[in-house]
């Protein structure tokens, strides 16, 4: 009777092997387990047996049982995966084809540029102040320090609407107007983002219409120095973490000293090369401390306030921060290059 | 600013270091514009013509045998002038002249040259002899073999400085010789000036009738003879910038370049008195200036005048009648100040700038007026063999009382953040020449005539840049504020992130526009303003809609095959009553359209409107409507068009391009939208935030469709609906209108309602009800019947 069991369990296992497909699995598991197996005839023949005998045969039936049963979940679970193998075979797919177009539109290089400076000053606790594009003389340039008679003016060759006002030529009337609303002479942190016009004929590095920002700080202690570290900031910011800063003495109505600023090259890192024009330096802004006519002209005490003013064109920032060679290509407005950023 | 170096070296006890001066110029003081030698030429030397003869082929040609100290060269010349015993300057082979010309071994016409004989003009200089016909000629003192440019004083370097507004000290030689004193710490060696002087009376007498002249010193003097000047004193004006013309003119020149102190030469034979009158202009009257024209005068001008007429525009330019020329033999030479304001007014407008002119106008040394007058006296009795008649005529009503500057060193640090000490500051004060006192703690600086300065602040700036701004140390502001970004400005940014996630690009569009486009898009159609002084006409009125430019915009880019093309821009648009912030947006094409998997949509007017629609959901703004009006744009198709009502206020419009326009620009289906954002940025922010409850139970929706004359609005359906739906109905959507041809008055909506409530779930029998007392109000009010 063992021997019939092993024969069993052989044959059982033979056939489970052969199965190809679940039905397959089927019939096998009627074949030996169902009602009509083999088992079954045993389990007949057991009743025969003495009774001494038929826990030991009861025991090695059902460790037979157990084995085909198990050999059969076995197989069927095999059988299971391979199905769903191949249908995941069939469903898959050329993933190397392109996916869906969503159109992303693009904010223009002089927003991105402008936005990213007033983050950096945000994070340094200024506030950003806008003004009118529309100015009086009286705002953009005689409470400036630059009286009717100033040969500087001439450097900035403006659009007149009347003789009393005009497009702004800087955003430094921002500068003005929030200078006498700061009645209480808190600390004043301010960056004047904006639109300014100049008279010049549009060409590949002038244009008649660009923006601006200018950032202004007056409180009872701030210095040069304070102006430096701000710039060598800013230049590290917007240029990266390597560069260095130069300054050199200028001229602005506005601001007495006056500084030109220069940023060490980051194409060449100083070297000398086509875009710094062999010097090492590339000069991104212009900056100083507070002229006492300005402090004045807002109501100021010059004795006690004091601070600093610094100015670039967002033009040049992003001209050189892209290597933008026309400064038209910024107001064409081409979607082939306004997408670009 | 051009400065020759050879003629800064003769200030200074040693030679100065040009690459040096540069940095120093760059860092301490001005811009360097430009550092190079003046003529950038090897292989000069200077030759004697030994022999000529003839070149046996060719007529005009002459073969020279010319010695050039270690060598005899044969050159062929064909120059009219060239002649035997001449000094010439020989380029030889090897050498290259201005526009790349080698020079090279060459045969002519069967004949070898080694060599070229130059004229200046084929050096690069122009005009540095005043009838130069071909080769240039030197004088018989120069030796073979030498380098004619150093002979001729060419061998120089020249730096140009930018100047800036303030540093009007260095439009002269004195002036930079002291800024390169205090920058290098070297002692200035100035010449001492001597005239002799004939014991006569000096004839002129000189007057003032205006405020406008502070100053004036006339010098007659007689003998003079016009000739070319020598040839230092013409390379030293060559390389300032200045061409030479006569002694008696170059010296003025020479004058002011070295004081900064314009000059002007009469000829004193042609004034028709022996007074000399300066006075303010009278509006009308007439002067021939030196260029030939007759210029009209207005009152604010300045003229020098012989008591009657005018005979020079003062500081701007002198008269044609009392010209110098070739036989003048008697001059007066004027040395004078006149106020810098008039002279710009009169030379702007007369378009006269000049060397002069431009000195006048940002202010002269008045210490050095007479010591440019004795200067060049001195230099026309040695050039041009002149007897200076007497001591000048002068009025003089300079107030000279000097000015003084009060400064700590207190102060100085705490503007700086640098710790000067007083052995720094006042050895700047060394340097910078600026004398001073110290008394309670405080500097008192004298303030040079030929520094003006106004306030402490010009001698901060003079101590720092002296110091070295590399020295200032680096630290932050550390007056804590609080920054951050107003409402406005966040709002508009996240305008700009929505239109640029939804696929519409920024652009950047000119405010100044031609008349034809700045009233187009106009809702108020009011007055547009005008600039006084445009460029061009096409920029020459503000803008009061940012929508032309955009379409010019869509034109620029379909005109390159851009199909899609999708717009916004942010900008300011301007009114007789102030400035206002507009959003516009243009779209024209397909969204998300790439050939590959389509999922494009055409774009249409329910596209544009879904757009601002979902702004304004994403900006909080609920009260809104769009209204179909006969009052929108004629730019605008009149059908697909709705002016834009936020807090039942119009601040905008959508719409298709009206259908004229768009076969005017050849282009079509082009939408738009405007909105004037001052209504939404300045929106109360103080809403009390919360949020919607939201109910447990299961929502149920219901579906409906009816057939309703064509031209009642969706709007009033959805109307209808809410006012008859209980508290249960919680929405109302659109998803489909429908047009069939056989019922061309009807059309189909289907809407989708949705019910729910808060404290059960409802009961199929409960809204059933509701849908049909909306069916009943459907049909009474809007005569709607239920689609079958």
């Amino acid at each position: 009777m063992k021997n019939k069991l092993n024969e069993m369990i052989i044959q059982a296992e033979k056939s489970i092997m052969s199965c190809k497909t679940y039905n397959d699995v089927l019939d096998v598991k009627a074949k030996y387990l169902g009602k009509k197996s083999d088992f079954n005839d045993l389990m007949q023949e057991l009743k025969n047996l003495p009774n001494e005998e038929k826990p030991l045969f009861g025991k090695l039936i059902n460790e037979a049982k157990q084995e085909i049963s198990k050999l059969i979940d076995e197989k069927r679970e095999e059988l299971e995966k391979s199905k769903i193998n191949d249908l995941l075979k069939a469903q898959a797919i050329d993933i190397s084809l392109p996916g869906r177009d969503f159109t992303l539109g693009h904010k223009h290089v002089l927003t991105k540029t402008v936005e990213e400076i007033e983050d950096i000053f945000v994070g340094l606790g200024y506030e950003i102040k806008e003004g009118p594009e529309i100015e009086s003389d009286l705002y953009n340039f005689e409470m400036l320090n630059l009286p009717k008679d100033h040969p500087a003016r001439e450097m900035q060759d403006s659009f007149y609407i009347t003789e009393e006002i005009l497009m702004r030529t800087h955003t430094s009337p921002v500068q003005v107007r929030s200078l006498l609303a700061n009645a209480e002479r808190k600390p004043m942190k301010i960056i004047c983002p904006g639109v300014v016009y100049r008279k010049d004929d549009d060409d590949q590095t002038h244009s008649h219409q660009f923006m601006q920002v200018e950032a202004l700080v007056v409180d009872e202690l701030t210095t040069l120095a304070d102006l430096k570290g701000t710039l060598l900031l800013i230049a590290k910011k917007l240029f990266g973490e390597n560069r260095e800063i130069r300054l050199r003495p200028s001229y602005f109505p506005f601001t007495e000293p006056s500084v030109e600023v220069d940023v060490s090259c980051f194409k060449c890192n100083g070297k000398g090369c086509s875009m710094c024009k062999s010097t090492g330096w590339i000069e991104i802004l212009g900056a100083g401390m507070v002229n006492n006519n300005v402090l004045q002209a807002a109501g100021y005490d010059p004795m006690k306030y004091q601070g600093f003013a610094l100015g670039m064109g967002i033009e040049r920032i992003a001209m050189l921060k892209y290597g933008i060679e026309d400064i038209r290509l910024l107001y064409t407005n081409d979607l082939r290059f306004n997408s670009q950023f | 600013m051009k400065i020759s170096l050879n003629w800064l070296n003769t200030y200074f006890k040693n030679k100065l270091d040009g690459f040096d001066l540069v940095k120093k110029f760059n860092l301490m003081s001005q811009e360097v514009s430009s550092f190079e030698k003046l003529l950038d030429i090897n292989g000069l030397v200077i030759g004697h013509v030994k022999s000529m003869e003839k070149h046996e082929n060719a007529d005009k040609l002459n073969v020279c045998q010319v010695d050039v100290g270690n060598e005899i060269l044969q050159i062929i010349c064909g120059a009219p002038n060239v002649d035997v015993n001449q000094k010439v300057i020989v380029a030889k082979v090897g050498a290259v002249l201005p526009g790349d010309f080698k020079i090279k071994k060459a045969k002519i016409r069967g004949v070898e040259s080694f060599g070229m004989i130059c004229s200046l003009q084929e050096l690069g200089i122009q005009e540095f002899d005043s009838d130069e016909k071909g080769i240039y000629v030197l004088e018989s003192d120069a030796s073979c073999g030498e380098n004619p440019l150093q002979y001729l004083g060419l061998d120089d370097f020249v730096l140009e400085l930018d100047l800036t507004a303030n540093r009007s000290d260095l439009l002269s030689y004195r002036g930079v010789a002291y800024d390169v004193a205090c920058m290098l710490d070297l002692d200035i060696e100035f010449r001492k000036v001597k005239v002799d002087r004939e014991p006569k009376e000096n004839p002129v007498s000189i007057y003032t009738q205006t405020k406008d002249s502070s100053v004036y010193y006339g010098q007659v003097l007689e003998g003079v003879k016009v000739k070319d000047s020598p040839y230092w004193l013409k390379s030293r004006l060559i390389a300032s910038g200045i061409r030479p013309i006569n002694n008696v003119v170059d010296i003025t020149n020479y004058v002011m370049l070295e004081y900064g102190q314009p000059l002007h030469a009469f000829d004193y034979e042609k004034i028709k008195s022996d007074r000399i009158i300066v006075r303010e202009a009278i509006t009308g009257e007439k002067i021939t200036t030196l260029d030939g024209e007759e210029r009209t005068l207005l009152d604010g001008d300045i003229v020098i005048t012989d008591g009657e007429k005018p005979i020079a525009l003062a500081g701007v330019m002198g008269g044609l009648d009392t010209e110098i020329d070739n036989s003048s033999t008697t001059i007066l030479l004027e040395s004078a100040i006149f106020n810098p304001v008039k002279v710009r007014k009169t030379a702007n407008r007369l378009n006269l700038k000049s060397e002069s002119s431009s000195r006048f106008e940002k202010g002269i040394d008045y210490q050095e007026t007479l010591n440019a007058l004795n200067y060049a006296c001195s230099l026309l009795v040695e050039l041009a063999d002149a007897k200076v008649i007497g001591n000048p005529s002068f009025y003089n009503n300079i107030n000279s009382k000097k000015k003084t500057i009060k400064l700590s060193l207190d102060k100085i640090n705490s503007i700086t953040g640098y710790a000067f000490t007083v052995e720094v500051v006042e050895d700047i004060f060394r340097r910078l020449r600026f004398s001073y006192k110290y008394r309670n703690d405080q500097y008192i600086i004298t303030v040079p005539s030929r520094r003006p300065m106004d306030s402490y602040q010009d001698i901060i700036e003079e101590i720092v840049r002296i110091n070295g701004y590399d020295k200032i140390p680096v630290s932050l502001p550390i007056t804590p504020t609080q920054g951050g970004l107003n409402h406005k400005q966040s709002v508009i940014r996240q305008i700009r992130n929505y239109f640029v996630g939804k696929g519409l690009s920024e652009t950047k569009t000119y405010s100044l526009v031609s008349l034809e486009l700045a009233t187009l898009f106009d809702q108020e159609e009011s007055e547009t303003i005008r600039i006084l002084n445009p460029l061009t006409k096409e920029r020459e009125y503000l803008r009061h809609s940012i929508l032309p430019s955009l379409m010019g915009v869509l034109s620029y880019n379909k005109a390159r095959k851009i199909d899609d093309v999708l717009l916004f821009e942010i900008a300011n648009t301007y009114f007789k009553n102030g400035e206002k912030l507009k959003l516009a947006a243009l779209i024209s094409g397909k969204i998300n359209n790439s050939t590959w998997q389509k999922m494009n949509c055409e774009i249409d007017f329910y596209y544009i409107k879904g757009l601002l629609e979902t702004l304004f959901k994403e900006l909080g703004i609920t009260e809104y409507s769009f209204e179909l009006s006969k009052e929108t744009l004629p730019q605008l198709h009149p059908g697909i068009s709705a002016l834009v009502k936020v807090n039942d206020q119009v601040c905008g419009f959508l719409g298709k391009i009206h259908p004229e326009t768009e076969i005017k620009i050849g282009l079509k289906d082009i939408f738009v939208m405007e909105i004037d954002l001052s209504n939404i940025l300045n929106r109360n922010q103080t809403n009390v935030l919360g949020y919607k409850e939201i109910s447990k139970y299961p929502s149920v929706n219901r579906d409906l469709a009816i057939w309703l004359d064509k031209n009642i609005s969706a709007k009033e359906v959805v109307s209808v609906i809410k006012e008859v739906g209980n508290k249960t109905l919680n929405s109302v959507e659109i998803f489909d209108v429908y047009y069939d041809e056989e019922k061309s008055n009807l059309k189909s909506i289907a809407l989708s309602l949705e019910f729910s409530s808060f404290d059960r779930t409802l009961e199929t029998k409960e809204v059933d009800n509701q849908i049909n007392k909306i069916t009943d109000a459907l049909n009474n009010k809007l005569n709607a019947k239920l689609r079958g």
